[in-house]
């Protein structure tokens, strides 16, 4: 699904991805932890081609495609969806309307005819009630006056409703209460699939316990340290990230 | 990201090309003989030529405007012609059927429904062609309803006592130069007068069309909405892409007596000049409406085009408990320059306005809010909420916001907020991550921007309002 | 044409100081836009008519005045009688680090520094700055060294207490990452007429803390203005009291000249009867990252006429700015205008800027919560009319000066009709 080779990024002429390898198979979920400032969300902002983020050397592909070579949107439909840590309002702009557009964007690139707004509608009272959001979510304007586990949510419908290939959660659990993280994880949960998978990145071990990953990994300056498994995760948990060595300490918030 | 969106908005004026139809066509020149031949040529009341001759000499003795926001060459008032009519309305058509099918065919190809069959079953139409009205539909089906719609040229020769009554009471003569030149020399309009109590059955609206070269386009409409009654008009324009400037000064009086609703929606695309600032029409009206106790008027605006705009649709709230709203999306692009807004005059108590402004600024192009709220000594109790929002699109355009704001009432409440802001790198990779193209995604953007201001337009109207946008939006992907 | 401003141009041909080429360019320009006329948008609201046929003449002798003390401030005064300084400079025991000059100094290199920076950051167009440009011979320059921080402030102070004109002139150059507090304020009530001036660069890392009370009333004229440029990384802080007069007018100017620095301004404005102020201010960035928070509030009484114009214009190149400006008022009677305009002019587009405007009486419900409580009604309408100042007087950086403006203010309100 996802191959990245010595990967090599910087922002604001900042290296912040320093030679990141990783392969990821159709239905996998790995998790990727490690402490601030050592590059999990701008690995998310690479790999889905963000303005402002440089790549200098390195390859990444999706089901043998070059990613780097594609517009944001070209990656989008080529099956790569991001849930964004911060998702920014659009106002004005209702959540059905961005959706219905998304949805057939999608929709296009694999030949199929574009949903009819009823037949759209069918499917997002659907996604709302499975994320637990009100109805009248999809009359608002896109995130506007969300709370933040409202905004959360929302990207999750917004994954369970255009069926991408690879998802990248990006810290999709920061902020929640324990019961809006049930919902999330219920909601990534019901995507699982063989032809599916999953990037979960974040910060505490908490979320793994409900959305349990095939491997996990440690992300430290620029770059994956150690790889195992869903035990590596309750290790850091116990310790922190201090076996890592004072080296990979990061920027601790 | 920023250099996506800003990339020339180049666009396509679908209305840009010109009929060919043979016109009646005054030289170029302004004195009193041609006043007189335009009175003549609508076979006008004596009082009205008296009416026009006052205005031309008092237009004489008054200055052109200079501190607008824009820049603009100088208008040379001899150039210009100031009456073309299309030959084939000499004889006056009784029916479409003897109306000159080349004419047809330009409403026909800018969308302009004129035959009752094929058109928007709710709306009758009054189409104005350079100078003259062409027609005008589902006359009867008003005429029942008590209600007069008809070219004002018409209205001065079956209703003038109506006419004498209000025109040039809500925009005296002297007001302005625009309005005082337009007061001389309008050659046609709409007039429209709705009986006590009655609410009109169709939305009526006027369409005017530009075409001949070298000529200026002053229309006056007005607007008598009797005691109780409610009407919602619509007026759209356009005019052919040419590389002169062609002037277009109308001017439009409402006027809304006791307990009477008048809405007035505008969309309008004139010639918006080309990305050099060459040729375009020069936008400079006069609209006002007087509202009586427990009246209201609502003035709705989608500019997209003209390459310098100075207008001011404004309201004066005489009447205790009166209601005046202004909401207004602006988009400047290229090298157009607008300087529009709204004054909300605030005399009697109680009374309430709202003032919803968008600006849309892009390529090199400067857009300007003006607007005076006045709350009046004896207003008291008087409130006015306006909010004015930017938007910018590229870094080679301006956006600017100059509020007056006077009052003399201690207990009148005024509020004004005013926002600067651009189409976020945020929001734009957001629309792109969840795959909509930069073009479809600043469009939707731009939409939800404007989203307050399209629903006060009358529905059929507020999607082609829509689509004006993102045809004019069109051609910014990198 | 005025007279009174043929007259000015007679007697500015008569000065010739060390700083006449300058003092010859505003000659120039005042001869050249004459008068302006009715229309003139500066002065649209603000009739100029109680000059326009004035006798200009200046002071011939300097007068005893009585010094209005601020209490445990500590303040350094230097003292204009109608125009002219009357304070010994060599008797005050001035800071270290900071040098305090004369305008009309016999030093040359002091006299070489002065007229570096005269005129180099007050805006040309100030038709009454103009005036100061030809006619200010009296005045002060002020200079602190790099690295120093002056704690102690210094106080300018203008009073008129005869029927005569006055121009004086005030430059500080607060030099790299020093720091200075100074007070400019005006006092008199008297038929007279003031140009007061003042010039503030602050350099890179440099800090201002200012303050502008425009206390002269009654017949006493004013136009004033205070100017600053604002180098990289530099911050200012200033707070401006006005009161009115028969003509009160004061232009400030914020020039961000060098990314990153931060200008925040309070403006409190308390208008009694017949009284007239004017306050013109514009913020001009033309860097990037800069960022100014502007908050202006008036109560204007009965027959009295307050004119607030507050601009902000964004450069083309100034990237990131983030500019705020808010001006509230309110009005006590019907026989009083308010007369807001904030303009934005704004041609760059990665910018965060926006203004607002209220002219409001008080929440009847915010009255009736007091009521509830006890509180009389005449009270609570004093507290809530009075509330909204007090929110930008509890701003005050300088504790001495807050202690001694509120209860100044409130004097002064309760001198202005409450409905």
């Amino acid at each position: 699904m996802l191959s990245i080779k010595n990967l090599h990024a910087s922002v604001e002429e900042k290296n912040i991805i320093k030679g990141l390898n990783l392969d990821i198979k159709p239905g996998e979920v790995h998790a990727i932890m490690g402490p601030n400032g050592a590059g999990k969300s701008t690995l998310g902002y690479v790999l889905s081609g963000r303005d402002g983020y440089e790549v200098s050397e390195g390859e990444a592909t999706l089901n043998g495609k070059d990613l780097l070579d594609l517009e944001v949107e070209e990656r989008a439909r080529e099956g790569l969806f991001l849930a964004f840590q911060y998702p920014v309002e659009i106002p004005g702009v209702s959540n059905m309307e961005f959706m219905k557009e998304s949805v057939n964007a999608m929709r296009e690139e694999r030949g199929e005819e574009p949903l009819t707004a009823a037949e759209f509608l069918k499917k997002a009272k659907a996604a709302c009630k499975q994320v637990q959001l009100p109805l009248d979510f999809l009359k608002r304007g896109v995130n506007e006056g969300f709370s933040g586990g409202e905004k959360k949510r929302n990207e999750i419908m917004q994954m369970i409703l255009l069926e991408p290939k690879l998802c990248i959660l990006d810290e999709s659990d920061s902020g929640l209460d324990v019961d809006a993280l049930q919902v999330v994880a219920d909601g990534v949960n019901s995507q699982r699939s063989s032809e599916r998978s999953f990037i979960v990145v974040t910060h505490y071990q908490r979320l793994l316990d409900y959305i349990k990953p095939d491997f996990v990994h440690i992300l430290a300056d620029g770059k994956i340290v150690k790889s195992g498994d869903a035990s590596l995760a309750l290790e850091v948990e116990k310790n922190g990230y201090a076996f890592l060595g004072k080296e990979y300490q990061g920027e601790e918030a | 990201m920023s250099e996506q969106i800003e990339q020339a908005l180049e666009r396509k004026y679908d209305a840009g090309f010109y009929s060919e139809i043979e016109s009646e066509t005054f030289e170029s020149g302004l004195d009193e003989s041609v006043i007189r031949r335009i009175s003549a040529m609508k076979d006008e009341p004596e009082w009205m030529l008296e009416w026009r001759l006052k205005a031309y000499h008092s237009w004489l003795e008054m200055e052109e405007p200079d501190w607008a926001h824009v820049d603009y060459p100088k208008i040379d008032y001899q150039a210009i012609s100031y009456y073309s009519a299309p030959k084939s309305m000499k004889d006056k058509p009784k029916s479409l059927d003897e109306v000159d099918p080349e004419l047809l065919r330009t409403y026909e190809k800018l969308g302009i429904p004129l035959h009752e069959q094929e058109m928007l079953a709710g709306v009758a139409v009054d189409a104005v062609f350079d100078s003259v009205s062409v027609v005008t539909t589902f006359r009867d089906k008003l005429e029942e309803a008590g209600v007069i719609f008809c070219p004002i040229s018409e209205a001065l020769k079956k209703y003038p006592d109506l006419v004498k009554k209000y025109i040039g009471s809500v925009v005296p003569r002297t007001d302005n130069y625009f309005a005082a030149l337009n007061s001389a020399v309008f050659t046609d309009g709409s007039f429209v007068y709705i009986p006590k109590g009655t609410r009109c059955p169709m939305e009526l609206s006027t369409y005017f069309r530009i075409n001949e070269m070298n000529t200026g386009q002053f229309e006056r409409t007005l607007i008598v909405a009797d005691e109780g009654s409610y009407v919602s008009y619509l007026e759209g324009c356009t005019a052919p892409q040419r590389d002169e400037n062609q002037l277009h000064a109308a001017v439009v009086e409402l006027v809304a007596m006791d307990d009477a609703t008048i809405k007035y929606s505008t969309v309008q695309n004139w010639y918006p000049g080309d990305e050099n600032g060459k040729g375009g029409i020069y936008n400079f009206v006069t609209k006002r409406g007087v509202c009586h106790t427990n009246a209201k008027i609502s003035w709705t605006q989608v500019e997209t085009g003209s390459a310098v705009t100075w207008k001011y649709p404004s309201c004066v709230l005489k009447g205790d408990n009166s209601v005046g709203e202004f909401y207004s999306v602006a988009l400047t692009r290229g090298m157009q320059q607008a300087d529009t807004g709204t004054k909300m005059i605030h005399v009697g108590k109680n009374t309430r306005s709202t003032i919803i402004s968008k600006g849309i600024s892009a390529g090199k192009s400067n857009n300007a809010y003006r607007g005076l709220v006045q709350m009046g000594p004896r207003a008291d109790g008087a409130r006015n909420f306006t909010e004015c929002d930017s938007l910018l699109i590229g870094d080679k355009c301006g956006a600017h916001t100059f509020p007056y704001i006077e009052s003399r009432n201690p207990t009148a409440i005024v509020e004004h907020e005013a926002t600067t802001s651009k189409v976020s790198d945020e929001q734009l990779f957001l629309c792109q991550q969840r795959g909509l193209d930069t073009e479809k995604s600043v469009s939707m953007i731009v939409n939800g921007f404007c989203k307050e201001v399209f629903k006060e337009l009358p529905m059929e109207f507020a999607v082609e309002a829509g689509k004006l946008l993102e045809i004019s939006l069109e051609g910014s992907v990198g | 044409m005025s007279q009174w401003l043929n007259e000015v141009i007679d007697s500015a041909s008569d000065v010739n100081d060390f700083l006449a080429p300058a003092r010859q360019a505003a000659l120039a320009d005042l001869k050249n836009e004459g008068w302006p006329a009715r229309r003139n948008e500066s002065w649209r609201f603000t009739p100029l008519t109680p000059i326009e046929k004035r006798t200009a003449v200046a002071a011939k002798t300097v007068a005893n005045a009585e010094i209005p003390a601020i209490d445990n401030l500590n303040a350094i005064d230097l003292v204009f009688v109608d125009g002219v300084l009357a304070t010994e400079l060599s008797s005050i025991e001035v800071p270290e680090g900071m040098a305090i000059i004369a305008l009309n100094t016999s030093d040359s290199a002091a006299q070489s520094s002065i007229t570096d920076m005269f005129g180099s950051v007050k805006p040309a167009r100030h038709l009454f700055g103009r005036v100061n440009d030809a006619l200010s011979t009296q005045g002060v320059f002020i200079d602190v060294n790099a690295d120093t921080k002056v704690d102690t402030p210094i106080r300018i102070i203008n009073i008129a207490t005869q029927n005569v004109d006055a121009h004086s002139r005030v430059l500080v150059n607060v030099q790299a990452n020093a720091s200075a507090v100074i007070i400019e304020q005006s006092v008199g009530n008297v038929d007279s007429l003031t140009t007061a001036f003042a010039e503030y660069s602050i350099a890179d890392d440099a800090h201002l803390e200012h303050y502008r009370f425009a206390m002269v009333t009654g017949s006493a004229k004013q136009l004033g203005g205070s100017h600053f440029k604002l180098h990289n990384r530099s911050t200012l802080n200033s707070t401006v009291v006005g009161y009115g007069s028969e003509l009160s007018r004061l232009d400030v100017d914020i020039h961000h000249a060098g990314e990153f620095a931060d200008a925040k301004m309070n403006a409190i404005y308390l208008l009694a009867e017949g009284e007239l102020f004017d306050l013109h201010s514009t913020i001009e960035h033309a860097m990037p990252n800069g960022t100014t928070e502007e908050n202006a509030r008036g109560i204007v009484g009965d027959k009295a006429r307050a004119v607030f114009n507050g601009r902000i214009h964004i450069h083309r190149d100034a990237q990131k700015t983030l500019a705020e400006l808010n001006n509230r008022n309110l009005l006590l009677s019907r026989r009083g205008v308010i007369n807001t305009k904030p303009e934005l002019e704004i041609y760059a587009d990665d910018v965060k800027c926006a203004h607002g405007a209220t002219v409001a009486e008080i929440e009847e419900e915010a009255l009736y919560y007091l009521l509830t409580r006890g509180v009389s009604r005449s009270k609570a309408l004093v507290m809530l009319n009075f509330g909204f100042i007090q929110e930008l007087i509890n701003d005050v950086p300088n504790e001495a000066i807050k202690t001694w403006l509120l209860p100044v203010l409130s004097e002064r309100f309760s001198h202005m009709e409450v409905k």
